[in-house]
């Protein structure tokens, strides 16, 4: 699992490869924590290469969402395949994210 | 305490490094001996060759006064054989010369023929107590006989330059005249026109020279050895020698037996006057000096014994002290290398017992503040340490010890929440359940519930995210908030709306739970449901198929989400199958997932084997994911909950 964070035309972007499983979660929730402290700025977390969501993972995107709200900024969810888009649809998490 | 290998191998070392040095030394010295020594006994040796040739050269002075005098009288009277003796007469009286003669060129006297050597001497020395006319006698020896043209004498004193001094001739007999031996001074003869026409000469006693040599030689060894005879070793070996040596290398003067003719080897350097020589093949060294206006060179021979006498004395004396001085340090060093190494022993010892297990093992004390007292230092500071690890270790390990209790008591609180009676047709016309649950870790974050109300079964599943202790206490409250939100509620949509609100006032961890929540109605079959993101539950009744449900948010993070409600009617005999995602995502060792497509299988062979009661399904489905997973760790919790509707009359 390996967490990327950088800027791209005015917006950060979370780049997410591999398996987000719990025993991944704590690793990843501590590399994506600076999205917690941008200010302004929309956010991608870009998940074209993730290839498992478990819950705690799903905790972590809910978080950063949870904090951007607050901030009044926008989350999108990029590129997410059929495996990860049931974990969504299931989880009802479909219908908090925006996706682009 | 065995030797210590540390403190021989420094010794060795330091010993090593000193001997090496001591060598160096030594040989330094030995060689600075050895040249003090020759240099030294050149001294001497050129001492005594100057003091002799000076000795000789004064008295020959001495003869040279009185036999020029007495040739300046010839060289007025030679206009005669006559003449010439009449000359020699009045000389030899004067100077109470011995003998004296004057000899003259080829064919000079008119009628004397080739050879004239006038020659005027005392007859009978011996008796002499004057010299008178009386006993001398007139003797012409030149001779085809005595052809002395071509002697030594003759050529050496023709040679002289009249001004200058003449020459001394090596002893002889001469048979001519009588037995003894003689030396004669010679001096060239010139006439008016400054031509010289011939020797004049003067006997000289050899033995006076002998006498004027041996007084030398006496006063030299006294000056030396305090002992004017012999100078031998115990082996009879001359160690101090003068000698005087002709140009052949013979004997001329010297009273003592050395065999002269070791000089010889040296002859062809024509005795040099350079400083002492090794004579090779002999253990002596020889100072030469030539003196003047002879053919004689003055030797002085020293045995190598002499020459190294004192030196060797030295030598061994140096020898002896830097000997006892290295024994000396050998043992003060090994010694005090010794007594700076033993307190390693002693902290080895220590170090030991520490190893040992035994951590107050006392360390040694030392007085001085060098390394091996700082050694000590950091292993006092290790063995503090080492005990404070060790307490804390301790103390660790009872924390975990303790808190493995905990969990197991967690454990067994956590199973108390959930129902242990579960009701079969045996119990109950309606319904019969089954449900099991199995934690990844001693606690998890699954649950389930049933429980009945006015004919109804209110039952639940849920998943919190994550496991372990924060999940289990989450899934706590979430079971109570169920408990008390179903006692007044009794539409799902409802209850999971009022649980959801309650819950995400008061979670500041985001942690979530999806949860199934469905209310049975049991005379009617009616089925009234909210499913709050968890995975739809399987209906196994007649086929196998999903429970459509919404796509609501889980509990815990929206209070302002409502939730939908759904329905639908259950047949008598179909299962409602429950489950957590441990199920669909059970894993085994190459992290494949156990999927939707096998539960649905599963499901779908229990229904064809007439299986699908609610223990007989889970039963099967256990086995099958027991299997499937094989040696592989349990990942996650796994939830599953069966409920089948048996109520007969609803047909």
């Amino acid at each position: 699992m390996t967490t990327t964070i950088q800027e791209q035309d005015g917006k950060m972007v979370a780049i997410l490869k591999g398996c987000l499983d719990t025993a991944a979660a704590p690793e990843t929730e501590k590399a994506m924590s600076p999205l917690n402290d941008v200010e302004g700025k929309d956010i991608i977390i870009d998940c074209t290469e993730m290839e498992y969501i478990s819950s705690a993972g799903l905790r972590i995107f809910l978080a950063i969402l949870q904090n951007a709200e607050e901030k009044g900024r926008q989350v999108y969810i990029k590129g997410i395949n059929d495996n990860v888009r049931t974990i969504f649809t299931i989880t009802g998490f479909i219908n908090i994210f925006k996706f682009m | 305490m065995k030797k210590s290998k540390l403190s021989r191998h420094i010794t060795w070392h330091v010993i090593g490094i000193m001997s090496f040095f001591n060598v160096l030394i030594i040989g330094a010295i030995l060689v600075f001996v050895f040249r003090v020594s020759l240099v030294n006994s050149d001294m001497r040796g050129q001492y005594v060759v100057d003091g002799i040739e000076g000795k000789i050269e004064s008295t020959l002075w001495a003869v040279h006064v009185g036999a020029s005098n007495s040739r300046n009288e010839i060289e007025r009277n030679m206009e005669s054989p006559e003449q010439v003796f009449d000359a020699l007469e009045r000389e030899i009286t004067v100077n109470q010369f011995m003998g004296c003669f004057a000899a003259f060129e080829p064919d000079y006297f008119e009628g004397q023929g080739r050879w004239f050597e006038a020659y005027l001497y005392h007859a009978d020395p011996s008796t002499s107590s004057g010299i008178d006319s009386a006993h001398l006698e007139r003797q012409q020896i030149g001779s085809p006989s005595h052809d002395y043209f071509n002697g030594p004498w003759y050529k050496k004193g023709l040679s002289r330059d009249r001004q200058g001094m003449g020459y001394l001739t090596v002893p002889y007999f001469d048979n001519s005249v009588d037995s003894a031996m003689y030396c004669s001074y010679v001096l060239p003869i010139v006439d008016r026109q400054g031509r010289k026409v011939g020797v004049y000469g003067v006997d000289l006693d050899y033995l006076w020279f002998n006498e004027v040599f041996s007084e030398v030689e006496k006063m030299v060894k006294r000056e030396f050895f305090d002992n004017d005879e012999n100078l031998q070793d115990r082996n009879g070996n001359i160690y101090f020698s003068v000698q005087m040596i002709d140009d052949k290398g013979n004997r001329i003067l010297g009273s003592d037996s050395l065999d002269i003719n070791i000089l010889k080897a040296e002859q062809e350097d024509a005795f040099g006057n350079l400083g002492m020589k090794d004579l090779k093949g002999t253990p002596y060294y020889v100072n030469f000096k030539s003196i003047p206006y002879t053919d004689w060179t003055v030797a002085v021979i020293q045995h190598r014994n002499l020459v190294f006498a004192w030196g060797k004395i030295l030598a061994l004396v140096i020898l002896l002290c830097m000997g006892i001085g290295c024994i000396v340090i050998f043992f003060f060093t090994r010694r005090s290398i010794r007594r700076a190494t033993k307190p390693l022993g002693f902290l080895s010892e220590s170090a030991k017992e520490v190893a040992k297990g035994n951590f107050d093992a006392p360390l040694p004390t030392f007085e001085h503040n060098d390394e091996v007292a700082q050694l000590r230092d950091s292993f006092d500071n290790m063995q503090q340490s080492l005990v404070k690890y060790i307490e804390d270790l301790k103390e660790t390990t009872a924390q975990k010890a303790s808190i493995e209790s905990d969990l197991r008591i967690a454990s067994e609180i956590q199973k108390g929440m959930l129902p242990e009676k579960f009701p079969t047709k045996e119990d109950r016309d309606d319904v019969q359940i089954f449900a099991s649950l199995t934690p990844a870790k001693e606690v998890g974050g699954d649950l389930f519930d049933f429980y009945f109300r006015d004919e109804k079964l209110f039952f639940c599943i849920g998943d919190v995210s994550g496991k372990g202790v924060p999940a289990s206490l989450f899934m706590a409250v979430i079971r109570s908030t169920f408990r008390t939100v179903s006692a007044h509620e009794s539409m799902p949509d409802r209850i999971v709306t009022t649980m959801n609100k309650t819950i995400a006032d008061m979670n500041k961890t985001l942690m979530f739970v999806t949860l199934f929540v469905g209310v049975l109605d049991l005379p009617t079959g009616r089925l009234h449901y909210c499913n709050a993101g968890h995975d739809a539950p399987l209906l196994i009744g007649t086929g196998v198929g999903e429970l459509p449900c919404d796509n609501n948010i889980p509990v815990g993070f929206r209070p302002t989400w409502e939730y939908t409600l759904q329905e639908t009617q259950i047949f008598t005999g179909t299962t409602i199958f429950l489950f957590t995602d441990g199920l669909t995502e059970a894993m085994d060792v190459d992290k494949a997932q156990f999927q939707m497509e096998r539960v649905n299988d599963v499901a779908t062979q229990a229904l064809a084997q007439q299986q699908q009661e609610p223990r007989q399904l889970i039963s099967m489905m256990t086995e099958a994911v027991h299997q499937f997973v094989g040696d592989a760790e349990q990942s996650d919790d796994l939830t599953m909950m069966a409920i089948q509707y048996i109520k007969e009359n609803n047909q």
